[in-house]
Parts: C-alpha cells; structure tokens; sequence
C-alpha cells in the first residue's frame, strides 16, 4: 500500500463532540465561511501557531456552552463554535489585532 | 458527489449540532466575522488563499486506509487481539487509538479458507470511514450496491478474486447504525514478516473483501 496521509490524524479523527462533522466519511460543510474557518485553524495549527489539542479543547467548551440550555437545539452550529474558538485563541496569541505583533 | 449520495434519514447525521438552520443575515454576518480574520492573517503573512483551499482539498479527500491495515495486522500477529476484534470491533479497534465514529458500531467478518466476506451499503454508501478514509467511487455506484446482492461472484470476478465453488460468499449490508470491516486471509509465506511490513501489504479493497491480500 502506498498511499501517504497527508492529513493530521489529531485533526481529521477527532472524536466526541468535537468530530469534524461528516456524513459517510466526507467532511460536511455548509457555507463557504464554514470551509474558509476550518481551513484556517488547520494551517495555524499545522504552522505550529498554536497547538491542535489547545483548539481542541477550546472547541469541546464552545460546543458543551452552545448545548448547555438545550442539548436537542443548541444555540448555534458545529463551525460556529469553531469560529468562537478559533478568535478565542487567535486573541489569546495576540493573533487577533491589527498590530504586527 | 454521485447522484446517489442524496440525503435521506438513513444516512443523516447523528447529532443535532451538525444542522445549518441559520438565517441568510446571519451567515452574512458570519461570513464577514472570517473574512475579517483571513485579510489580518494574510497582512501578517500567515495565510494565503490557495494554500487554505488546498488545505480544504487534502482533507475533503482525506484517504485513510492506512488505520485498517493496522488493525488487521495486529489482529494476524495477535490472537487476543483478533479474539477481541470480533467480539467487539469497535472496543478492539478503539484500543489502537482510531475513533471519531458518530454512534455507528463496527463489525468485523473474519474471511476463512471456507468463507468469504464482502461489504455493501445498499441503500447508500455507509462506509467505515475511520479505517478506511473516503469510499472508492464504485463503492457508491448503483451497479455494484445491487450487483453484489444478486450476483457476488461475477462481481469479485470482475476485481480479479476468483473462489472455489466450495467457498461460501457472505455479502453483509452496511448502515448508518452498523459498518462493516473485511478480516482477510494472511497469504502465505508471510510468517516471517513483521507487523508493520504486513501492513504494507494489505489494501482498501481486501478490508472490503473484493480482493484478497497479496503478496507484492
């Protein structure tokens, strides 16, 4: 078998409330942003600007408070909380600002 | 996308955050939140466009087949292993760290010198996506999802694999609820390999039991 993987395991089998949503194994997204906001938190994390088990767990809380008053309608979807966790670790790295630092 | 990868509720996703039931307004306003974002990181040099669409690209295409050639070798070379993975595929695959199932239960069929098993999802294309990565396009075409059931054999013939009269073929019928994973036969003359030379040797369509494992 010769088919190199050249995706982040960490990344693409995340597991719990945190998998990547998919519907037989193809990622599902529903917007454009959707797309564009995932691609962006792969490439920092695969640039090691952060680490993917710091987003991870970012994620996991974002989705858990999403859920909190009503687990069956959560207040907003999977990639939303993923943007809420992607500006929450872009401000913690002082990602987030218009200055250059 | 195949014209038979429609959405219906035997294929729907499993957990309720997963829905889109948002207002035009506010995927306008979520739009902008990102775009925002992306036109501060590419200022700094961070991102670029083409780079993130191919980002998109290698995980949309993400091909995994590597983590059940992992579980069907250790099942070869371990017999507690093997013992466990048809007693209970989804603890068994679990213990080699490969998850991310969303409530599907795996189910190993182990091929014998007597049996032969092969993997259908008839009314889609319910697949064990985190062993094997994304479905071949074939897997998902109408002529084998139906052919398969009806006729295994001209089938497997068609992959190459041909089998005594006396084998018993066993076509098993993927859900959303169970999928199903191919333990195929260690060829022979492969005693002296180790673990991970033998994972090189097995391939996506021997975990779906259109061929069988070769040595190369």
């Amino acid at each position: 078998m010769s088919e190199e993987r050249l995706t982040r395991p960490d990344i693409a089998e995340m597991a719990g409330t945190s998998a990547l949503p998919r519907k037989s194994g193809e990622l599902v997204f529903h917007n454009e942003w959707e797309r564009r906001a995932f691609a962006i938190a792969v490439s920092l994390a695969e640039q090691g600007q952060f680490e993917w088990s710091e987003f991870q767990q970012q994620l996991i809380e974002s989705i858990a408070a999403a859920e909190r008053d009503d687990p069956q309608n959560p207040g907003r979807g999977y990639y939303e909380s993923w943007l809420e966790s992607l500006e929450a670790v872009l401000r913690r790295k002082h990602l987030l600002s218009d200055r250059a630092d | 996308m195949s014209e038979h990868d429609h959405d219906h509720h035997h294929d729907a996703p499993a957990n309720p955050y997963h829905r889109s039931d948002r207002s035009p307004e506010r995927d306008e306003a979520l739009t902008e939140r990102v775009k925002k974002i992306e036109a501060l990181l590419i200022a700094k040099g961070l991102v670029d466009k083409a780079a993130l669409d191919k980002l998109v690209d290698l995980y949309e295409n993400d091909l995994g087949p590597l983590n059940g050639a992992k579980v069907v070798a250790r099942a070869w070379v371990d017999p507690d292993f093997k013992r466990r993975l048809l007693t209970n595929a989804t603890a068994a695959i679990a213990e080699l760290g490969f998850g991310g199932l969303q409530g599907e239960h795996m189910v190993v069929v182990e091929n014998t010198p007597q049996v032969h098993n092969v993997v259908v999802c008839t009314l889609c294309s319910c697949y064990p996506w985190p062993v094997l990565g994304l479905p071949p396009t074939w897997y998902k075409d109408a002529a084998y999802r139906s052919r398969v059931v009806i006729d295994p054999r001209s089938i497997l013939t068609e992959f190459g694999t041909t089998l005594d009269d006396n084998v018993e073929v066993r076509v098993w019928d993927s859900s959303a609820e169970i999928r199903y994973l191919v333990l195929p036969e260690r060829p022979a003359g492969t005693q002296h390999l180790s673990e991970d030379q033998l994972v090189k040797l097995i391939d996506r369509d021997s975990m779906i039991g259109v061929k069988k494992v070769q040595i190369s």
